[in-house]
């Protein structure tokens, strides 16, 4: 069975931006044989997302406070959306789901 | 289809973000598919969370801003009549000079993921965004969106 990848991307409002990169993951993790799920969030609703489940890991493309992450991993994610960077993204993204296995 | 083509402004004038902002977000509310607070709302969000973008091509912006200020979703355009300064999405410190804005009004970013993987593709595309840019009317900037987001 696929392992399942929970992630959470944040964004200014928590719609439009978030959705795009979100779908975006997912498509990559499905690629590599993954099940990934996204929750969408805006920066102030970050923390309460992370208290209340456990990530694997944020990709976010509005600034977000590092002390309130907790540990968990955060990738910055606008390169997803212009198309520059989009592979650093993944290799560092699967350097995380790989080092959590 | 979320792009309509009164939503569409060519050559738009002015010297701020917040100028071009205001009058494309305008157009929304005439064409009612935005509430009268929407504007406002646009300038905020720019404010708080800048929309801009460094496609390949030249810089662009997509302004949006919460669902509760829209009626019904709908994508629009302006090409601006010349750079103006905004701010980089999630680098605030980063100046960027779009020439190009794609407005939105979203009210279901799930429903409407389909579109955002579009515009996602446009961003991306710098031969159609050129196009985009260099079109001489409403028209014809509608004719070449409609193409890639259809």
């Amino acid at each position: 069975m696929a392992r399942e990848i929970k992630f959470l991307t944040v964004c200014g409002s928590g719609i439009v931006t978030s959705s795009m990169i979100a779908n975006t993951i997912e498509e990559m993790l499905e690629e590599e044989g993954y099940d990934g799920h996204a929750d969408e969030s805006n920066p102030s609703e970050m923390p309460t997302f992370l208290a209340r489940a456990h990530y694997d890991f944020v990709a976010y493309a509005s600034p977000i406070d590092e002390d309130e992450l907790n540990g968990v991993p955060a990738i910055p994610a606008i390169g997803l959306i212009t198309g520059q960077g989009v592979d650093e993204f993944k290799e560092r993204m699967f350097e995380i789901i790989k080092s959590a296995e | 289809m979320l792009l309509k083509k009164e939503l569409i402004r060519v050559g738009l004038e002015g010297e701020t973000n917040e100028e071009v902002l205001r009058s494309l977000a305008s157009v929304f509310v005439e064409a009612g598919v935005a509430k009268e607070s929407y504007p406002d709302a646009i300038v905020l969000r720019e404010q708080n969370y800048p929309t801009a973008l460094p496609a390949t091509a030249f810089d662009i912006a997509v302004p949006h801003t919460f669902a509760e200020h829209v009626n019904e979703p709908a994508m629009g355009c302006a090409v601006l009549a010349h750079p103006v300064e905004f701010r980089q999405m999630g680098s605030p410190d980063i100046t960027l000079h779009p020439q190009v804005l794609f407005m939105l009004a979203i009210t279901d970013s799930q429903d409407q993921i389909s579109t955002l993987k579009k515009i996602m593709g446009l961003i991306q595309d710098p031969e159609t965004l050129k196009k985009v840019r260099d079109a001489k009317s409403v028209d014809e900037v509608y004719d070449l969106l409609h193409e890639v987001l259809a």
